[in-house]
């Protein structure tokens, strides 16, 4: 340790202030995330080529307009990208990697116009079929060689290696999606001639070159030079016609069209590949995008592996078939020419997933497939996910309270399915809430004076007995009754009021073990604004956070009840929040739903903090858990309750409207905002 | 104090401009021959008043409108005695002079009136169709030409402004949203006068700032104010001015995210001198907001 100390003073002294931040910041991010070894192996490399990229790059830094960019691209598609640097430019659905920074005008601003457009290109290349053809497009380029969730990735291992097929396809889809954004962006697009000129002077010259490699930069060039128009050249071959007929054809399958037939004349050409890179405007990594896709799949695919495996080793019975004389419509029942699959005594339903995992495997012992006219009209066959639950039912934890849980497959609750544990967070010494204040020291002033005038804001309550002033309308109303020989109202004042609020709010911390590091701290120091705003208004509240493992432990930390003040022993117990296990939220939402429902107040309120995907470690995945979820926030919603769920989620998909569309919700992309931003959604949601 | 307005003032004489979106009209027309209240829901500026307009001129009802506000008594609505001369006159507030009148009475925004306020409407709003005048001891029938409807915008994200389940299930429901694209060009151009092509443009943006909500923008762009902003460009003024203007700068005050609106507007719309002129960096910075150097210098608190 000691000799970390002080390589650390060493670096900054070589580092300015701000850099030395940069450097610092990302240490402990490697402390966070990587552990210890790897921090001090960090922190040993303070060689000056090390040290360098930390500097502050000249010109436009990614770094200074990465906020901006992603609110930009999230205008442009409605969905969450993040944007991130990589040594080049290029997607993989779910990152934008751009340029670290960008140095090539003296003007910032079109330094600027590259980000836009390589960020431009991100989103048409993820709008207009680039990286995600569709299956029925990969199946007609793919032929024998198709499976059954092919992505572009499998497409490009037809061709041979280094890369080429990759580039080429680049420039095609550089041209082809000019055209698109030329039509839907014609005001970002008005320089791209400009910009790509000023690309196409940098690049070697054809006479240097030969074979495979100046057949791809002669392609690069026409698009640099802005020579692939419709209008065709005397001297065009074919691939430079098949690069011009994008113009007319702007579908993605002519661009695959395009890229088979240039890539064969390419194979045609002399030589090894060389690559140069393509600077702009993207490049095309199909197996990161493959990555991510496939990344995606697994984790669904281990769901149902795990299904399975608790299947085999569950008791034999006979076909579960329909009670008799109880036939409720909405039973499921085996469909005649599908298949399903028979094991261990039960009826499963053959989905994709299954299928594929069957087809994997090269089939599942103990298990036989069989035609639903085999099983009879009366077999109804189960999920996969009722059956885990029913696997599930046989070992049922003892103690805590128990709360249904929607199982969206069937359609109904499962009855008493998860234990919550009401536990104290363990305090903590650390002075959190004092550093947190003293760290957002201008924001809690403002803070404070903001929610006080709110607090002050005086109400005139019309028609009193008694008040400050008289109220004209009611003096004038009753005149007039008497005069027609009604008794009139004795309310003829105004009187102001300190507009009584009667609010109770709960939040409610998510304390999975994701949230650790980052933001953990942000979700604290969130909570540190926030009491300071309460405090200072009058507001009841209470603050618990939630976290667990399995539907037995379903684990509910308590901070601060209702009725207990801001106590130091809050605060400790503040500070001692802490990572834990996984997110199972119905539970939770409905322990709190039930607290705030014990609360005497006009107006209950739970806001939610977490960051991002409601997941356990069984079947509480996906679909399931998004699904059980809503219903829970549903259900508050019914007992009165409003919900207001804030998710810090880089990734944040659209299942996130559906799952919070029923209430109210703000998805916060940059950690860092939420103390700010958590302050400003209370006051717009409750005056 | 009041000028008394004669109901068959809020008769609406020529046809108001209304495009159907779907099957909004029908359903309208059987609701009213039915004698069923109406809800419209919808974002703001999405045509809700306006297909008010068109139905009480094609039904032929006067159409009486009242904003609804958290001052808004029972007696602004049923009405409330006046003294003049020394004698006392009973004036009818806007609701009883449309169901004496037969006509359609619309509260709009009805969330934002007191919770006491809104029960005045349940008799009327149900089978009994009646309107209790406690003030002077009467209760009104209403005819069958009357009609009662409410607006509201289920996007407002305030927890203590919702609609009563007991008020909500009087009425039958009709939900407004952004028209499709090429509809909503159309009647911008309409309204605006400006060609169809730049309203497309105008939509377009519209779209993207819709894809902002509840990320960053409570709200994305309202039909209205691509009309605001279309008539901004009618009138000379640059495109990507009329859309900071009207569009913007209505939706927000946070910088950053001003300055990412005006960058989908400059995305959007040409101005070809953007660049042309490089000597006068500081200006051209395509007509967005703050420039990007200033952005630089904000550094973040970690
Ligand atoms: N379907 C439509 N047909 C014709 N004009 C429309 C239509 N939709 C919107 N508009 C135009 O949009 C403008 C705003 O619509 P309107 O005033 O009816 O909104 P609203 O839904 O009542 O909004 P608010 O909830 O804010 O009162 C109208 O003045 C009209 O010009
Ligand atoms: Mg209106």
């Amino acid at each position: 340790m000691p000799s970390t100390l002080k390589r650390i003073s060493i670096a900054s002294a070589l580092l300015s202030h701000r850099d030395l931040e940069r450097w610092l910041s990302h240490a402990y991010d490697i402390l966070d995330h990587e552990g210890i070894g790897r921090f001090i192996e960090f922190t040993s490399h303070i060689e000056e080529e090390e040290l360098q990229r930390f500097r502050t790059a000249r010109g436009l830094r990614l770094s200074d307009v990465a906020h901006l960019l992603t609110t930009f691209l999230r205008g442009l598609s409605g969905t969450e990208l993040r944007v991130a640097a990589g040594d080049e430019s290029y997607t993989d659905t779910v990152t934008v990697f751009l340029p670290h920074a960008i140095d090539r005008y003296a003007d910032l601003e079109r330094d600027f116009m590259i980000y836009k457009l390589l960020a431009a290109h991100a989103w048409a290349q993820l709008t207009f079929g680039t990286l995600l053809p569709g299956k029925e497009t990969l199946d007609k380029f793919l032929g024998e060689q198709g499976t059954d969730s092919p992505d572009i990735a499998a497409l490009f291992r037809l061709f041979p290696g280094q890369g080429m097929a990759e580039h080429i396809y680049a420039v095609i889809e550089a041209v082809r999606l000019e055209y698109i954004l030329r039509r839907e962006l014609p005001g970002l697009m008005a320089d791209i001639c400009d910009i790509k000129n000023a690309y196409l002077k940098e690049r070697p010259s054809l006479q240097g070159l030969s074979g495979k490699t100046l057949f791809v930069e002669r392609l690069y060039q026409m698009y640099l030079g802005d020579r692939c128009g419709a209008d065709r050249h005397e001297d065009a071959d074919v691939a430079a016609d098949a690069l011009c007929r994008l113009a007319e054809h702007q579908s993605h399958e002519e661009s695959l069209h395009s890229l088979m037939i240039i890539c064969r004349q390419a194979e045609d050409a002399r030589g090894e590949y060389s690559p140069l890179p393509i600077p702009f405007p993207l490049m095309i990594r199909p197996a990161a995008v493959s990555l991510q896709l496939r990344a995606r799949r697994r984790i669904r695919k281990q769901t149902v592996e795990r299904a399975i495996a608790k299947l085999l080793s569950m008791p034999e019975v006979r076909p579960r078939t329909r009670p008799a004389g109880r036939s409720t419509g909405d039973e499921r029942r085996a469909i005649p020419e599908r298949e399903y699959l028979l094991i261990s005594g039960r009826v499963l339903e053959l989905d994709a997933e299954l299928r594929e995992i069957l087809d994997d495997r090269g089939g599942m012992p103990g298990g036989i497939l069989v035609k639903g006219a085999g099983l009879g009209a009366e077999a109804s066959p189960l999920t996969l996910d009722e059956l885990v639950a029913e696997a599930d039912t046989v070992q049922q934890a003892a103690g805590g309270i128990p709360y249904d849980e929607w199982d969206f497959k069937r359609g109904g609750f499962k009855k008493k399915w998860c234990m919550v544990h009401e536990k104290d967070i363990h305090p903590d010494a650390e002075p959190f809430v004092e550093m947190t204040l003293k760290r957002y020291r201008g924001t809690v002033t403002l803070l404070r004076r903001k929610f006080e005038l709110l607090r002050r804001e005086p109400k005139m309550l019309r028609r009193q007995k008694e008040g400050d002033d008289i109220d004209l309308d009611a003096v004038v109303e009753a005149y007039a009754d008497s005069i027609a020989g009604r008794s009139p109202s004795e309310g003829l004042f105004t009187k102001y009021d300190r507009h009584e609020r009667s609010m109770a709010s709960l939040f409610l911390l998510d304390m999975s073990g994701s949230t650790k590091g980052w933001i953990l701290e942000a979700e604290k120091e969130a909570l540190v604004l926030m009491a300071e705003a309460l405090e200072t208004l009058g507001d009841r509240y209470a603050i618990y956070g939630f976290s667990g493992m399995t539907r037995n432990k379903c684990d509910f930390f308590h901070c601060k009840s209702f009725d207990e003040p801001y106590s130091e022993m809050v605060k400790r117990r503040i500070s001692g929040i802490s990572p834990k296990d996984y997110t199972r939220m119905g539970p939770a939402i409905r322990h709190a739903t039930n607290l705030l429902s014990d609360v005497k107040a006009r107006t209950k309120l739970l806001i939610t903090i977490s960051d991002g995907r409601p997941e356990d470690y069984d079947a509480y995945k996906g679909t399931y858990g998004i699904e059980d979820t809503r219903k829970a926030l549903i259900e508050a919603k019914e007992q009165g309750v409003h919900s207001f769920c804030i998710t810090i989620d880089r990734e944040a998909g659209s299942y996130i409207r559906h799952m919070y569309g029923a209430v109210n919700y703000a998805v916060i992309d940059d950690v860092r905002q939420l103390p700010h931003r958590i302050t400003e959604i209370y006051r717009r949601l409750t005056f | 104090m009041q000028h008394v307005i004669k109901t068959e003032e809020f008769t609406i004489g020529s046809e108001p401009y209304y495009q159907p979106l779907g099957r909004e009209v029908e359903i309208f027309e059987t609701a009213y021959a039915n004698r069923i209240p109406v809800l419209l829901k919808g974002p703001t500026g999405c045509g809700k008043t306006r297909f008010m307009q068109y139905m009480a001129w094609k039904l032929r009802r006067p159409l009486i409108t009242v904003s609804c506000h958290d001052d808004l008594t029972a007696a602004d609505l049923v009405g409330r005695y006046l003294v003049a001369g020394g004698e006392t006159v009973w004036l009818d507030g806007p609701l009883t002079r449309a169901v004496k009148a037969g006509g359609f009475c619309y509260l709009d925004e009805i969330v934002e009136a007191r919770k006491d306020t809104t029960v005045v409407i349940h008799p009327l709003a149900d089978d009994r169709r009646i309107l209790p005048i406690e003030k002077r001891g009467e209760i009104l029938a209403a005819p069958p030409e009357f009609l009662l409807a409410v607006s509201y915008n289920p996007g407002y994200q305030s927890v203590l402004k919702d609609l009563k389940q007991s008020t909500r299930q009087r009425f039958l429901a009709i939900s407004f949203t952004y028209p499709p694209r090429e509809t909503e060009a159309g009647i911008v151009s309409h309204e605006s006068g400006i060609s169809e092509e730049l309203c497309l443009k105008l939509v377009s943006f519209a779209e993207k700032t819709r894809n902002l909500k509840d990320r960053g923008l409570i709200e994305g762009a309202s039909t209205r104010l691509l009309i605001h902003a279309a008539k901004l460009m009618g009138a000379g003024i640059s495109s990507r001015e009329a859309c900071r203007h009207a569009v913007s700068e209505a939706l927000t005050d946070d910088e950053e995210m001003l300055r990412a609106l005006g960058e989908l507007a400059a995305s959007i719309f040409c101005c070809r001198a953007t660049f042309s002129t490089r000597s006068s960096s500081g200006t051209t910075s395509s007509g967005t907001f703050g420039s990007i150097s200033s952005m630089m210098t904000r550094s973040v608190p970690y």
